[in-house]
């Protein structure tokens, strides 16, 4: 159950999220808790996963309670819009801006509905029903402040940077070093004479407001999400923090501000199986693979409650369009012992591996 | 072979890049001629293009501050690359706030025009950016296609009116047929016809003026009111017309009747030359 209200500039803030996690997906979940209200996406080959979640705060009114079900279970509002239905609502958000005086979103307990509705100069009121899809929200687990690298920059640098990308080059290559930040096309195969542009664009160490290298690396991800990130955060002029590690691990691209916190996160290509690597993937094609995030159901309860365990399972770098075959498993509050699995899945332990750790609290 | 060029001032890189930005409009991949003191892009005719040709020249010394050359020989100095176009204007694009831009010919494995360019950045400090455009080298033997075109003897020479108008006026056309006809006569006089069973338009031009005439029999034998007119597919003439983001110094249509129309524009320093051939 879901009940909040927002300001014409705060509509266009929401509506970039969302038209940022287009890019992501075609399908968005509504995940609301008293954290605030989380908008998930994540891409069918599991490689790219984005969330905004919204505090309390950012919003004139925020009010969200669980359901209760008919055998006495609580469930969240498990949400799954379709990004059609729902980016059209938010296009023109400049003249959202100037027009919205309040825009409320509630759902509606009987339907399976999401209502928006968007209270225009002039006495204008433009109200919206989206049908949801019940299905529980996916999360990523990553616990990007384990990582070697982190950097923080201004938006504005990396969207000077990704101009240089034509469209038609998905992706990009971000090579480190402790003296400088190389943002480069990707050369996967060698390139012909039919090849597109090879670019690349040298950042020095100043031009970042936090610079830690702790590995010299290189590491190979979509352009296209990166993009969408950056639409986001040009609307909340606030810097982009970015994690990662080496090549295979997935990269964590994080906007933290006051009234919202954004995440997205990124596979990056996996080295070639010549590394010490587990047999699994020396199984595969010679390509190389991105590896795939690991990926959770967020849990059904309060969170006051036991703690909640989350089940997380480290997929196998596989190839890209393997089936996922994530299930959707809960626990249930009144069951007891919490469920745990630990799914063998062959792979290597890399240090710090953060998939496969419990954690207590969402995400 | 060699080939190392600068541009140092913010307004050649401007207009260098606007240029680059009509050629990519007007080919998909063109030929680029580098000679001690010009460079051409140059798109010959052929089957597949339709018949179109382009010719686009400009002085090397009004756009770099340093140019170096060496062509393929000494008799033949030299160089004759073909590219993308677009890949050109897409990275001369990235350049708005460069200091500085180099391009140079190299061979990364294999032929490139690589672009160099100094971005200043907000806190003063320069971001290296570069693009390494991957070109083919045209061997001496293909050449020969690649001369500048003889400016044809047409039959009436006609300074053009407003190319925004113009393209207006027939993308509405667009809609109705394909064959467009230009006709004009030494009045001053340019209509733009369009016709199919149900209706016909004409736009009508006047007062437009004629360049004086380079023989004296054109302007003898011609009646001025007499219009020679040329049939010509209308989605090349959008293509050049979509080419021109702003008007030229100098504009003139010259038609050969029934055979074909040439554009022969003047923007500032560079001279561009445009061919469409009749319908058949």
């Amino acid at each position: 159950m879901l009940k909040c209200g927002m300001s014409g500039s705060q509509v266009k803030v929401f509506g970039k999220a969302i038209q940022a996690l287009s890019r992501v997906s075609d399908e968005l979940w509504l995940d609301p808790s008293e954290k605030g209200l989380a908008l998930r996406s994540v891409n069918s080959c599991r490689s790219a996963y984005g969330c905004v979640l919204f505090s309390p705060v950012f919003f004139q009114h925020y009010h969200w309670s669980t359901s209760v079900e008919v055998n006495g279970t609580k469930s969240n509002l498990n949400c799954k819009l379709g990004m059609k239905s729902i980016l059209p609502i938010f296009r023109c958000l400049n003249s959202l801006e100037r027009n919205v005086e309040m825009c409320k979103i509630f759902t509606r307990s009987d339907k399976s509905k999401v209502v928006i509705q968007l209270f225009c100069r002039h006495g204008i009121k433009k109200t919206h029903n989206v049908c949801f899809q019940e299905s529980q929200p996916l999360q990523v687990l990553f616990e990007k402040n384990t990582c070697s690298n982190i950097l923080m920059i201004q938006p504005r640098v990396l969207a000077e940077a990704i101009v240089l990308f034509t469209s038609s080059q998905e992706e990009v290559t971000l090579a480190v070093t402790p003296l400088e930040v190389c943002i480069k096309s990707s050369t996967e195969e060698s390139m012909d004479l039919n090849s597109s542009v090879y670019s690349e664009m040298f950042v020095g160490p100043h031009e970042f407001e936090f610079f830690q290298i702790g590995v010299d690396t290189e590491i190979t991800f979509c352009c296209k999400e990166l993009k969408g990130m950056l639409i986001f955060s040009e609307a909340t002029h606030a810097p982009i923090t970015m994690h990662f590690d080496f090549p295979g691990k997935p990269l964590a691209l994080s906007i933290d501000h006051m009234l919202l916190e954004a995440n997205f996160i990124l596979a990056t290509l996996a080295d070639e199986p010549s590394r010490a690597s587990s047999p699994q993937s020396l199984c595969l094609s010679q390509k190389r693979k991105r590896s795939d995030l690991a990926v959770s159901n967020s849990k059904v309860g309060k969170k006051d409650n036991k703690a909640m365990e989350s089940i997380s399972r480290k997929v196998a770098p596989r190839n890209l369009y393997a089936d996922e075959i994530l299930s959707n498993i809960s626990t249930l509050e009144n069951s007891g012992s919490p469920i745990m699995k630990r799914v063998n899945s062959d792979t290597e332990e890399e240090p710090g591996s953060s998939s496969l750790r419990k954690v207590k609290e969402k995400h | 072979m060699k080939f190392r060029a600068k541009i140092a001032d913010a307004a050649c890189l401007n207009h260098f890049t606007r240029v680059s930005c009509m050629v990519a409009k007007l080919a998909r991949t063109c030929t680029l001629r580098i000679r001690p003191h010009t460079l051409n892009f140059i798109l010959a005719d052929s089957a597949a293009g339709g018949g179109v040709s382009m010719w686009c020249e400009l002085p090397q010394e009004n756009f770099f501050s340093e140019f170096q050359m060496e062509g393929v020989s000494e008799e033949n100095n030299e160089i004759y690359v073909e590219l993308t176009a677009e890949n050109l204007s897409r990275a001369l694009k990235t350049a708005q706030n460069a200091r500085a831009l180099k391009v140079k010919l190299t061979n990364k494995h294999f032929p490139c025009l690589t672009v160099s360019i100094e971005l200043v950045s907000v806190s003063s400090s320069s971001r290296m950016v570069t693009h390494d455009i991957p070109v083919k080298v045209i061997p001496r033997k293909l050449w020969k296609n690649l001369q500048e075109p003889a400016v044809p003897d047409s039959d009436v020479s006609i300074y053009m009116p407003v190319l925004k108008t113009m393209k207006s006026v027939v993308e509405k056309m667009k809609n109705i047929s394909n064959q467009l006809i230009i006709e004009a006569n030494l009045n001053g006089d340019l209509n733009l016809k369009i016709e199919s069973e149900l209706v016909s338009v004409t736009t009508h031009f006047k007062d437009l003026g004629n360049p004086p005439s380079a023989s004296e029999n054109e302007s003898e034998d011609r009646s001025p009111e007499q219009m020679a007119e040329v049939q010509v597919d209308i989605r090349k003439f959008l293509q050049f017309l979509a080419g021109q983001q702003v008007n030229p110094t100098r504009g003139i249509c010259n038609v050969v009747s029934h055979k074909m129309v040439h554009f022969d524009l003047l923007h500032e320093d560079v001279s561009l030359q445009y061919f469409i051939p009749a319908m058949s």
